[in-house]
């Protein structure tokens, strides 16, 4: 597989690989965090278990965001070329993909904004 | 060597096909004998998809059958209160066979067996790219399975439920053997599943109709390369998880006693991490058998295929994100279970998709009331049923309502029974006519849908209410006046509605069911997919090249052109079997795999692994280690006979396309097997570095414990520079072995023998810095998961030993040059992969307590 393909297919789940490491850190953070009893910590006044997924969120839904609209540009701009019908079908496939992955990473986020961090 | 330029489109006009006709004498003739199977007793060697796919899924039902049989027994014994008929002990033997069984034993292997059968005919391959490992697969399965069941009979099954947690299952509470059967016997057989999963991910990747780009591939195999995919990242995470409790009962290394440090929580992190997604790696194979009925159904093209696709993946992602959905009762901190609440109800939305887009199908088309439809109605109802019953135990305060109680399975019973056994139902009607001469009748079908969907829901809508008013599951009886008397009755008397259906097709079978090697019932329901082409042995005379993603609707004539042999290879270049090898987004030819042929070695291979593994659970050391060892000589009899070289110049295969049939590096369907065996390998590695750090997380401040002295900097550093030293001594060897001239140089031996010291000596250093450190791996939680981490590194270490004398031994032969190389290379891949895992363990082991500095 190509250096290239290999981009297409990492832009293609793009989304969901960013939903997967945001997960991955706010659960990892969090267990260790209220493990050790290190939750009461502030960051800028808010707690850091809290501070954390904020950022995690936004560190995931930005670049998911970036490689959505960027998708979305380079699909209008290529109809009249001379397109594989492979590559056409990725960048449909990463634009649905992109798009559900920013809905499911702001979701992911939600519990910070309600629950208690280690309660 | 590469393949050649090739040209952009496959598409072509009816007059314009890639062979003329008439066909050469004897091409047709010499194709059929290579792909004949063997006959009398080698029979059972035979490894073409269509045999091994039909025995592997006949004795998939065969456990699904037996699994039954052991549900209707505990039906009966719970239809009255205070019933005697089995005893508790032997209660809790019948439920932990019947899940154990059902997942482990049934569902997995049915869908891999399934497409083991279907995946190269709807592809047009002639069989998958390496049918002797499904014939290994298959045959491991079978022994390792029958044997694990026999366990039974003889009181010795495994009886602390089909997720095994400890303590309940350590040594103090289970010192029986009936443990040991779960862990080495089910730990083997997820070893055959992820061997077919690496068959299927090549299988979808490289071996397609030509022209069969992603964007025309046929949804099931979507589904089976999501399915693949999952089990790779999945199934380690157990594996692992069996390897610990298993070290843990013989050697008394602590994992998940708190009293030493360890945690029981770590090994349902790992079960639920593997356990979770295998709901969906049983559903999404069936989705995608689904997917390719309706629009049979319908006679219409399946609304939203995009949708559909992203719904697999998406799933695919989300279902590894749900596993603390099962833990919800075990007091993790509630932001914790809010994470896993949001991906599980966001993991609804893309089955959701899926379910929309099967009704909009069959909405826009018209529907045939065949007893596929009728399977598939029944799946949209009934596992939309589970779906709503899964969306309330993912709300956390619901689920410590229900938590361990009939409603939960009455939810997973809907979800499994729903989600995967309908499909399968449908798929069986389905697809049999390309397996038999004879479809199965559709009079019978009507009995066998109607008793099985009535019977389903007898059986498990009542234990919804069973399970509210407060009947836990997995008791043996209950008292009287509990007020679940009548529901349980109702119940018992729905599994055995259940069960008449299943028996009625078995009838349905054995009046119907005709093998057909060739002249099959044909395409009895006008369907547009490839798998009803006419096809025999070697499957099509001709590999098609497809405009469309129905290309026998797209394409009219496709069949008799298909059978002329007017597509590409219509016959063998080389003599033996052959499988075209195509590119994996655009599906241009690439070259011409030569495929092995039946063998005794896989399933002598089979046999040995499987006895290696049973014969350990009884303890019998000597007679495993002799199994394990002629189970790695049959492994590398049977090797020795693969990666035979350029055996012709290049081939033309039709439409003047001329490819070769050797290839190496990444093109070589052998190299992406070996980047699925390290992502497996690495995913092991994941998950035991987590158990680590777990382990770390629950014993603050003694890590390591008090009295425990890590060994000094020097001998890391010096096993690293061993590391280091020989992966680049394999480096060297690859450069001197590079060349279009067939070199084959003295160096390259030497250098790779030095490597296999340097290596060996590498690990046994670090070894021997922990030994004389005096560090215990029974004392406390940190010695086990240290050791833990060197044995994994030492197992890997061995294999390379193993690999890197057998690429010696090829050179010895004659059977490696700087053309000849594909050993080489896969050796090469395997052995940078181990030492970049050693150099991951030496930092973690030695490094990270001295970060954390003991906290």
């Amino acid at each position: 597989m190509s250096g290239t393909r290999t981009l297409h297919v990492l832009v293609m789940l793009g989304g969901m690989i960013a939903w997967a490491v945001q997960f991955t850190i706010i659960y990892g953070v969090t267990s260790t965090l209220c493990g050790r009893g290190w939750a009461d910590a502030t960051l800028f006044g808010i707690g850091i278990v809290q501070a954390v997924i904020v950022a995690t969120t936004v560190l995931a839904f930005v670049p998911t965001a970036l490689v959505f609209m960027g998708l979305l540009r380079a699909y209008r701009s290529l109809e009249g070329e001379d397109a594989s019908a492979a590559t056409a079908f990725m960048m449909q496939a990463g634009i649905l993909i992109n798009g559900l992955s920013l809905i499911v990473i702001l979701w992911q986020g939600a519990p910070a904004l309600i629950l208690p961090a280690c309660a | 060597m590469n393949a050649p330029e090739l040209p952009n489109s496959f598409e072509r006009k009816e007059t314009d096909l890639p062979n003329p006709l008439p066909r050469p004498e004897g091409e047709f003739e010499a194709l059929k004998k290579a792909w004949e199977p063997p006959r009398g007793i080698s029979f059972i060697t035979a490894v073409n998809n269509t045999y091994v796919g039909l025995w592997y899924v006949g004795t998939a039902f065969l456990f699904f059958i037996l699994a039954g049989i052991l549900a209707l027994i505990m039906r009966a014994q719970l239809a009255a209160p205070e019933s005697d008929l089995v005893s508790h002990d032997l209660y809790n033997q019948l439920f932990t066979m019947h899940g154990t069984v059902m997942m482990f034993l049934f569902a997995v292997p049915a869908v891999e067996a399934a497409s083991v059968y279907l995946l190269p005919n709807m592809q047009a391959a002639r069989d998958l790219p390496f049918p002797r490992l499904s014939a290994y697969a298959f045959w491991a399965y079978f022994v390792g399975g029958l044997v694990f069941f026999g366990t039974i009979f003889f009181g010795l099954s495994p009886n602390g439920g089909w997720f095994m947690y400890p303590p309940l299952t350590s040594t103090k509470y289970s010192p029986a053997e009936n443990a040991d059967w779960w862990l080495l016997g089910i730990g083997f057989i997820e070893i055959s599943a992820i061997a077919g999963a690496i068959e299927i991910i090549v299988g979808v990747m490289k071996t397609r109709a030509v022209g069969m780009s992603l964007d025309k591939l046929p949804v099931y195999s979507w589904a089976m390369l999501v399915f693949a995919v999952m089990i790779v990242i999945g199934f380690p995470a157990i594996i692992l998880g069996t390897l610990l409790l298993e070290m843990e009962r013989a050697f008394d290394w602590p994992f998940f006693i708190a009293e030493r440090g360890g945690d029981p929580l770590l090994w349902q992190h790992l079960f639920w991490f593997f356990g979770h997604p295998e709901v969906y790696i049983i559903f999404l194979p069936a989705t995608g058998m689904v997917s390719m009925i309706v629009p049979t159904m319908a006679q219409t093209p399946l609304v939203g295929y995009r949708l559909v696709v992203l719904a697999l993946i998406a799933t695919g992602f989300l279902s590894f994100g749900l596993w603390v959905h099962h833990m919800f009762a075990t007091g993790l901190p509630k932001m914790s279970l809010g994470f896993f609440s949001a991906a599980s109800t966001a993991v609804a939305v893309p089955s959701g998709i899926q379910v929309f887009a099967w009704i909009a199908t069959i909405a826009s088309g018209r529907m045939r009331l065949t007893t596929p439809s009728l399977f598939i109605i029944g799946f949209l109802f009934v596992f939309t049923l589970g779906g709503l019953t899964g969306v309330m135990v993912a709300m956390a305060p619901f689920d410590w309502q229900a938590h361990d109680s009939y409603f939960v399975v009455a939810h997973l019973h809907y979800v499994l029974i729903g989600g995967m056994v309908f499909p399968l139902f449908a798929a069986f009607y389905y697809w049999v006519p390309v397996a038999s001469k004879r479809p199965l009748s559709e009079r019978l079908g009507r009995w066998v849908f109607g008793l099985m969907f009535i019977g389903m829901n007898v059986t498990f809508l009542p234990m919804h209410i069973t399970g509210l008013i407060g009947m836990p599951r997995r008791v043996y009886t209950y008292p009287v006046g509990m007020g679940w008397d009548s529901l349980n009755l109702v119940s018992t008397i729905g599994a055995f509605m259940l069960a008449a259906g299943v028996a009625l097709f078995l009838v349905d079978l054995a009046r119907n069911f005709r093998f057909a090697g060739e002249n099959n019932a044909g395409n009895v329901w006008n369907a547009s997919t490839l798998e009803w082409l006419p096809n025999g042995n070697y499957n099509t005379r001709s590999i098609p090249s497809v405009v469309g993603r129905d290309p026998l609707w797209d394409q009219p004539g496709l069949s008799q052109d298909v059978e002329d042999g007017r597509y590409y290879l219509p016959g063998t270049a080389t003599g033996v079997r052959e499988a075209l090898v195509t590119s994996p987004f655009d599906a241009r030819p690439q070259y011409i795999l030569q495929v092995p042929g039946p063998g005794w070695q896989p399933v002598l291979a089979a046999v040995f692994t499987a006895a290696f593994f049973l014969l350990l659970t009884v303890k019998f050391i000597f007679t495993s280690v002799i199994c394990g060892v002629l189970a790695v000589g049959c492994v590398i009899w049977w090797l020795w006979e693969t990666d035979p070289g350029p055996t012709r110049p290049p081939a033309d295969i039709g439409g003047g396309i001329v490819i070769p049939v050797y290839v190496t590096g990444s093109m070589n369907h052998s190299w992406w097997a070996m980047i699925v065996l390290m992502v497996v390998s690495g995913m092991i590695f994941t998950c035991l570095i987590f158990s680590y750090l777990f382990l770390w997380l629950v014993n603050p401040g003694v890590w390591p414990p008090q009295g425990v002295r890590i060994p000094g900097w020097i001998w890391p550093a010096l096993s690293a520079i061993l590391y280091c030293a020989s992966a680049a001594l394999v480096a060297v060897a690859s450069r001197q072995l590079q060349g279009e001239d067939r070199r084959k140089p003295r160096s390259v031996p030497i250098m790779i023998g030095v490597a296999l010291l340097l290596v060996g000596g590498s690990s046994a250093i670090d070894l021997w810095s922990q030994w004389q450190s005096a560090l215990s791996p029974s004392a406390h939680a940190y010695g086990a998961a240290v050791y833990a981490i060197m044995s994994l590194q030492i197992f890997f270490v061995l294999t390379t030993l193993i690999m890197g004398a057998y690429t010696i031994a090829r050179w010895l032969a004659g059977k490696l040059d700087s053309i000849r190389r594909t050993t080489f290379d896969n050796t090469m891949l395997f052995w940078y992969y181990t030492v970049g895992q050693g150099l991951v363990g030496l930092l973690v082991v030695h490094g990270f307590p001295r970060f954390t500095g003991g906290v």
